[in-house]
């Protein structure tokens, strides 16, 4: 029976994980907001304000627990729970290291795209139960928005898994650098398998995927309702779109959810792009920097900081750009990724049958 | 009863219970809300039966393009239609149901009869299937199979559901397109 006590155990370690990562991630988002807009962020609560966070944390469990009279409480009160879920199952499929995956499901990438979508559903329930015009108007904003750009993604996606030929995260993890057993050209003309290191990920095992890289974390910003993509949330026009309505604990849960959300969607373009749980530092000549650094704890080592290099970007980017209009947005997904995505698909075909 | 039996039949519960709900329910929002664990248990009594592919086939069509269909459209239509809609007469017969009744009633003998007449443990291609071997394990990838199977045999059907699609989507932008002013 010790394998149910496993199963539990990584669940509940995925669960602190995700947790553990959006108080660190809201203190980050702060100083970086602060560097970016040259403040000092919160600073009085423990050193550098590093115990801010846990501090809010411990306010929002005091917090009354408001369901408005209008609203409809059964899915007022399901929707937080459901969001934050189906951002969480998918971590069920995320491979950390060669060795280590919680499910290594043939199908896991199909998995994973699919759990997502559930996200729009939670999102139509917090709307539609608070039974608040901004409320709702930020929901058919998030689903049409999160819709969209599955579109984009799901073609960037279906490019890297025509050329790994696999829809098992773990198998696309391990293609990418020296334990892989089919060998990797870099560009498609330089054997690198037993050299590995940064020239083996996906990006450059085809030119194409670089295109990819950059199609998916754009519309991953879009699905995870980020700036510049952050319409549903607009603060200047609709208060706080589709949570305005939530307190509490059911707020904080659509919190921890955007920021899982955050490094979900960084750790599947990691997985898919950047070599996964691969080294970045190449076998060159006597110096086997590639062997020395690959095993079960630098993977972990190393998905953790690619990772959290994405979602420091898209921190960046938050701060930096401007928020997109609805029609601006809606063009820059169907005029622009769509075309780019589907030529990406192309390009991976004829790829695979010729260079490959 | 193993665990896969007790599973089976915590599914099939939740589902059966859920669609009861679905049509059983007064508010038209929450049924179909409901409708979606529906099809989620629905999911699970594919994966049950090693169609793992369907399953989340079925999660992202259903769930995500299908439910998500319906809520927009339901928040896009008029309270007056949706109020109308809620009005209706509560009486479970009456005179301006008998059509659906009586188809309800047709198909529930056509239910009953399939039930009562196939002896469902000794179906001929089953016991054939077992004795070729031609079985499907657990742990065995169906997903190839099931694309070359799209390729090779089934390629006519596939090449005609993808015309049909791509109609659709010429007659959707047709229509939303705004009226030319000449």
């Amino acid at each position: 029976m010790s394998f149910y006590l496993t199963y539990f155990a990584i669940g509940i370690g995925l669960f602190a994980f995700s947790a553990v990562f959006a108080l660190v991630g809201v203190y980050a988002e702060r100083k970086v907001s602060a560097f970016i807009q040259d403040r000092l962020g919160p600073t009085e609560t423990g050193k550098f304000g590093m115990l801010q966070t846990l501090a809010d944390g411990l306010k929002l469990i005091q917090k009354e627990l408001i369901v408005p009279a209008a609203a409809d409480k059964l899915l007022f009160i399901m929707a937080p729970a459901i969001i934050f879920i189906a951002v969480y199952m998918g971590f069920a499929a995320m491979p950390w290291g060669p060795g280590l995956v919680p499910t290594s499901l043939n199908l896991g990438l199909f998995y994973i795209f699919a759990i997502i979508s559930i996200e729009t559903l939670g999102i139509l329930m917090a709307g539609w139960g608070s039974n608040n015009k901004y409320s709702i108007l930020g929901s058919m904003r998030s689903v049409a928005q999160i819709i969209s750009y599955e579109i984009p993604a799901g073609f960037a996606i279906i490019s890297v898994v025509m050329i790994a030929q696999s829809l098992n995260m773990q198998t696309i993890a391990t293609q990418q650098g020296i334990l892989s057993t089919e060998g990797v050209k870099f560009f498609g003309f330089w054997d690198v398998s037993k050299i590995g290191g940064i020239f083996a990920w996906n990006i450059f095992r085809a030119p194409h995927l670089l295109i990819a890289f950059v199609i998916y974390f754009i519309a991953s910003l879009a699905e995870s309702n980020r700036a510049p993509f952050d319409i549903p949330e607009a603060e200047s026009e609709l208060v706080a779109g589709f949570h305005t309505e939530y307190t509490g604990m059911r707020f904080a849960f659509v919190f921890f959810s955007e920021y899982s959300m955050m490094f979900l969607v960084s750790m599947i373009s990691v997985v898919l792009f950047l070599g996964a749980w691969n080294t970045p530092l190449p076998n060159i000549g006597a110096l086997h920097l590639a062997d020395w650094t690959t095993g079960n704890g630098w993977g972990i080592i190393w998905i953790l900081i690619k990772s959290l290099a994405l979602v420091g970007i898209q921190m960046w980017i938050r701060w930096t750009l401007p928020r997109l209009r609805v029609d601006q947005l809606m063009s820059l997904c169907w005029k622009v990724l769509t075309p780019l995505a589907f030529a990406c698909m192309l390009i991976s075909g004829v790829w695979r049958i010729f260079l490959m | 009863m193993s665990l896969v039996q007790i599973l089976f039949y915590i599914m099939a519960f939740i589902t059966l219970a859920s669609a009861i709900f679905v049509a059983a329910s007064k508010t038209l929002v929450r049924s179909i809300f409901m409708f979606f664990i529906t099809l989620f248990a629905l999911a699970g009594l594919y994966v049950l039966a090693l169609a793992d592919f369907v399953a989340i086939t079925q999660i992202v069509i259903y769930v995500g393009g299908i439910l998500v269909l319906i809520l927009f459209a339901f928040m896009l239509s008029g309270r007056e239609t949706l109020e109308a809609l809620q009005k209706q007469k509560k009486q479970f017969i009456s005179v301006n149901k008998t059509g659906a009744l009586f188809l309800a009633a047709i198909f529930f003998i056509v239910l009953l009869n399939m039930v009562l007449k196939v002896d469902a443990d000794h179906l001929p291609w089953i016991t054939n299937a077992i004795q070729t071997k031609n079985v499907i394990a657990p742990i065995n990838v169906t997903t190839d199979n099931i694309g070359i199977n799209l390729m090779t045999r089934y390629l006519l059907p596939f090449e005609a559901i993808s015309i049909l699609l791509m109609m659709a989507l010429v007659g959707a932008a047709h229509l939303s397109r705004k009226e030319q002013t000449l």
